[in-house]
């Protein structure tokens, strides 16, 4: 298989059987544990009963009239700490030792319902009837598309502007496409268009008051959804080097049509990548897959401190990657033209706990080391852009540049101005930024009404 | 004790079998190739597909099935419009031939259906003189496409006396009558079947019903172009109809006769109950259908092992041993009462029990939302017991019974108020205990 095919096709999900037979191992338990776990009240209690009964058209409605992004969320949601960790079936094992049930898989029974929907055309959504209220949202991630959605499901004129060429966010530009593909993409998105959403891609909000201003251009009012895109750096003043990637970056050449660029730097060469949590996971993988001769992940806590899932961590380890702990990256080495040749790193140990509740690496005295490195992905955190806050410099953000909200409604400190998303919260999943749009679009439905009254 | 004092062998009608396991009649039983294949799996003897003369051509509809689903169980039953033989005579006794010649000690019964009484007498004969050990009588096929057969004659029961007294007279093998569930009591037909000189009877044939309706086309299943059918209903959801008429046959002193159980049998457990209500040996196709020959294998390992743990060494000291417990509802004893009881330690809290005896048994369940635990309010459990069906732990509910003077509370009344309005008097009249006609 060429490195290009590997890349194109996520892992198949259920068939009907399948999806039956787990259904069936359900309890259908009263008050659903597995519906309390879920960030975005996408209520797999409800929907596995109504597939279990064979109404597999309402439970189709019941994902999706929740979740706007059910497809996805049930391909990449981390279920583990969320909708299956309590699930009644696993506690079944848990207090039975002659027991050996594992946790209904619900993402991918939810992955399975959203794809039989589109095989037998099945059309959650009916036109609304219009109404004349507008609103803007910036961004096109999932918290953007959720309030997109869920507004234009009752009629309101959404309008979406994206400053990239195609819509989804990290669904488009980050996730690497052996997880999340393309064909999946287009069809969740192609519901989402179907609701009579415009879109604007191409089209940066940007400059002194850019957000605000739309709320003078006629938007009544507006939803801030761009993510994090800039890329936490090891040496943020350093010059460019041949050779160093932010995982940004190294994340979208994989998609935007730079395939073959990236492929060309990585092949055969010695790769590491710094960080432990998803998206380094994400790196490592994807250049084990791009044909590297070596793949180091250099971590400077310990595998448990990782914050990346733990099925993540174990399938990176079987797919190749040597992982380098407790080391802490602290300079590129480079060569006179400016290309890396290595990393230099000093060994640590972990004393006492942060206020995270992790353990501190501490330098071990004349430990440094360097690795041989051709390339350097740093994967060590998304962050806004240092610049963000100047096209809504009225809405208040914190330290770390994250938009301010209400938690209950994504009112932000300007009137008529809501966010979500990974803006606010933050690196966190796309199942808490479809709640977030969906917090906001009912609450935009409250202030909007409040307003013509 | 050991294995292998274990003795499965049977008498049913004078005829030795050494084990109970019989393939009944049907496509398990189609062809000498399938039944030697069988014997060599552990099946002691074959209820031959039931031929037919050769008068009238016999057709298979098609298709001729369809499966009854539960959940992701399948064939949970089997629905079928299969006619009786469709190959020729001489075909069929030519492989009565090679399995007498190849297997001895298995025993070939010949299963015929005639539409009157000379081609019963023909049937018979024909196959008594090539090497049929027994006959059985088919009064029992509920979808025959040839009008005045098959469970017609099972319901008409002076037929079933006429043509076993015609065959009787015919042959000098035993002869056994296979009867139609499509009836209310079966003891009735039985005994007509006696005073005709049968050896024994067997039971059931398919029960008549409807597996299920395409929703496409609202075409009943099996959808034989366009036309579905009252059919023969088979499999694992028969079993408590086909227990049930054994065991009213095996009561029936007036009977007297051997039993051969058929009914949704798969495992060594389904046929020692037949036998413990009274059936000496017992037939399969369902579970073949579903499983193959193979599952043989598990009811002579899994019920020899059971005797062996109980010290039973004969088979035979099993027949019926269930029947004296097996009384009329009237024999109750309505004083002694109990409840359900829960070994909390091991429930996981999925809270089914509370929904089920909400809306379906006495309330007695409160729900702890805090710990997703049930607490029962002992003296509203009206010892239905379905919160112990669903539970999916088991062991975890039980039953209990109460000591003489505990007393279940009465189901609580809406609004007491409304009594002011009842339009009500007491029934005050005298009447029998028992119910008159
Ligand atoms: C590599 C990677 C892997 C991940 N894997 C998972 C996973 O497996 N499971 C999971 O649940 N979560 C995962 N996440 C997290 C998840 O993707 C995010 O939490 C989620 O996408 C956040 O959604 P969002 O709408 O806030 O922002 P984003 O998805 O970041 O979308 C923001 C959009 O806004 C646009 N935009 C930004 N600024 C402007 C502007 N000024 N004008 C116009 N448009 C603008 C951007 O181009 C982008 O399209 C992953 C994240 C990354 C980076
Ligand atoms: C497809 C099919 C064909 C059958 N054909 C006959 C038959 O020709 N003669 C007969 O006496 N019984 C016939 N039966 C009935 C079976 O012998 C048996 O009595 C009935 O299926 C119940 O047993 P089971 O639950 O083990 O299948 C047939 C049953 C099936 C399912
Ligand atoms: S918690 Fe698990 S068993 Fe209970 S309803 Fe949810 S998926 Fe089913
Ligand atoms: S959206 Fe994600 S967390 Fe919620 S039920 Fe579906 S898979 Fe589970
Ligand atoms: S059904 Fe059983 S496991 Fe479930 S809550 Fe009730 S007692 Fe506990």
């Amino acid at each position: 298989m060429s490195a290009a095919d590997r890349f194109k096709h996520m892992n198949k999900g259920f068939d009907l059987g399948q999806a039956l037979a787990e259904a069936d191992r359900c309890l259908l338990c009263h008050d659903a544990p597995c519906s309390r776990g879920c960030p975005a009240e996408t209520d797999p209690g409800a929907f596995i009963r109504k597939l279990r009964f064979q109404n597999i058209t309402g439970a189709i409605r019941t994902i999706k009239t929740n979740n706007i992004m059910g497809g996805a969320c049930g391909v990449l949601c981390p279920t583990a700490r969320l909708c299956e960790k309590e699930c009644s079936a696993r506690l079944k094992s848990l207090e039975r030792p002659e027991g050996a049930d594992s946790p209904i898989q619900i993402g991918k029974i939810q992955r399975f319902l959203i794809e039989h929907g589109w095989q037998t055309g099945f059309q959650v959504f009916e036109k609304p009837a219009a109404r004349p209220e507008k609103v803007a949202v910036v961004g096109s991630g999932p918290s953007g598309l959720s309030c997109a959605a869920e507004l234009a499901q009752d009629g309101y004129q959404v309008t979406i502007f994206e400053e990239r060429p195609e819509p989804g966010g990290v669904l488009r530009y980050g996730v690497v496409a052996y997880r999340f593909d393309m064909a999946f993409l287009e069809k969740e998105m192609q519901d989402i268009k179907n609701l009579g959403i415009t879109f604007q891609c191409n089209h940066r909000i940007d400059g002194p008051e850019g957000a605000e201003k739309l709320l003078q251009d006629g938007f009544d009012a507006v939803f801030l959804g761009p993510g994090l895109w800039d890329a936490a750096r090891l040496k943020p003043d350093a010059p460019a080097i041949d050779g160093l990637y932010s995982s940004v970056k190294y994340l979208s050449m994989l998609r935007d049509g730079r395939f073959n660029d990236i492929h060309q730097k990585v092949k055969d060469k010695t790769v590491a990548v710094i960080g432990g949590g998803s998206v380094a996971m994400d790196c490592v993988e994807s250049a084990v897959k791009l044909d590297a001769k070596d793949v180091y992940l250099v971590y400077r806590r310990s595998y448990s401190q990782m914050p990346a899932e733990s099925d993540e961590r174990i399938e990176a380890l079987e797919a190749g990657v040597h992982y380098l702990l407790l080391n802490q990256p602290v300079d590129f080495i480079t060569s006179k033209q400016n290309c890396l040749t290595g990393l230099k790193l000093v060994r640590t140990q972990l004393g006492a706990p942060d206020e995270s509740g992790r353990r501190t690496p501490e330098l071990i005295k004349g430990s440094d080391w360097v690795l041989d490195a051709d390339i350097v992905v740093e994967a060590i955190g998304n962050k806004a852009e240092d610049a963000s806050p100047q096209w809504y410099p009225n809405v208040k953000v914190n330290n770390r540049n994250l938009i301010e909200v209400d938690a209950e409604t994504g009112q932000t400190s300007v009137k008529g101005i809501f966010a979500g998303g990974d803006i606010i919260r933050g690196p966190a999943l796309v199942v808490q930024a479809v709640q977030d749009g969906k917090v906001a679009a009912k609450a935009i439905k409250t202030y909007l009404n409040k307003q013509e009254a | 004790m050991a294995k292998n004092a274990i003795d499965l062998s049977v008498d049913f009608c004078g005829v030795h079998f050494h084990n109970p396991f019989l393939l009944s009649s049907s496509p398990v039983a189609n062809s000498a190739e399938m039944v030697a294949r069988s014997f060599e799996a552990g099946w002691s003897g074959v209820v031959f597909k039931t031929l037919n003369s050769d008068r009238l051509p016999i057709v298979h509809p098609s298709p001729r099935m369809a499966a009854v689903d539960y959940g992701r169980k399948q064939m949970v039953a089997v629905q079928n419009v299969e006619q009786i033989s469709d190959r020729p005579l001489k075909d069929n006794l030519t492989e009565f031939l090679y399995l007498k010649k190849n297997y001895p000690d298995h025993i070939i019964i010949s299963s015929i259906m005639g539409f009157f009484a000379d081609e019963w007498e023909y049937l018979a004969k024909v196959s008594e003189d090539n090497g049929a050990d027994m006959l059985e009588l088919n009064f029992s096929c509920p979808h025959m496409c040839i009008e005045g057969s098959g469970h017609k004659v099972g319901q008409a029961f002076h037929l079933i006396e006429q043509f076993t007294e015609r065959v009787k007279k015919a042959v000098s093998i035993p002869v056994i009558a296979k009867m139609t569930p499509n009836i209310t009591d079966m003891t009735e037909p039985a005994i007509f079947a006696k005073n005709g000189g049968a050896d024994a009877i067997s039971a059931i044939n398919t029960v008549s019903g409807i597996s299920g309706i395409d929703l496409d086309d609202f075409v009943p299943r099996p959808n034989v172009f366009g036309i579905g059918a009252v059919s023969g209903t088979s499999g694992p959801a028969i079993k408590p109809i086909g227990l049930h008429f054994i065991a009213d046959m095996a009561k029936c002193e007036e009977i007297g006769l051997p039993l051969s159980g058929i009914g949704g049998i798969e495992t060594w457990i389904d046929a020692l109950e037949y036998i413990l209500l009274g059936a000496s040996t017992i037939q399969v196709t369902t579970g073949i259908m579903h499983f193959g020959y193979r599952i043989v294998e598990d009811m002579i390992e899994g019920l020899s092992d059971c005797m062996a743990q109980q010290g039973i060494t004969k088979l035979s000291d099993l027949i019926g041993k269930a029947l004296p417990n097996l009384q009329p509802t009237d024999q109750f004893d309505l004083d002694r009462q109990g409840v359900a009881q829960y070994n909390l330690d091991k429930c996981i809290g999925c809270g089914q029990c509370h929904i089920v005896c909400q809306d379906a048994a006495g309330q007695a369940i409160d729900w702890d939302i805090e710990n997703r635990r049930p607490q029962l309010i002992e003296d509203k459990c009206l010892s239905c017991m379905i919160c112990s069906f669903v539970c999916p732990v088991p062991g975890l509910i039980s039953f209990k019974e109460m000591p003489k003077d505990w007393r279940r509370r009465e189901t609580a009344v809406m609004d007491k108020n409304l009594e002011n309005e009842l339009e009500y008097e007491p029934f005050t009249k005298e009447g029998p205990h028992e119910c008159t006609y």
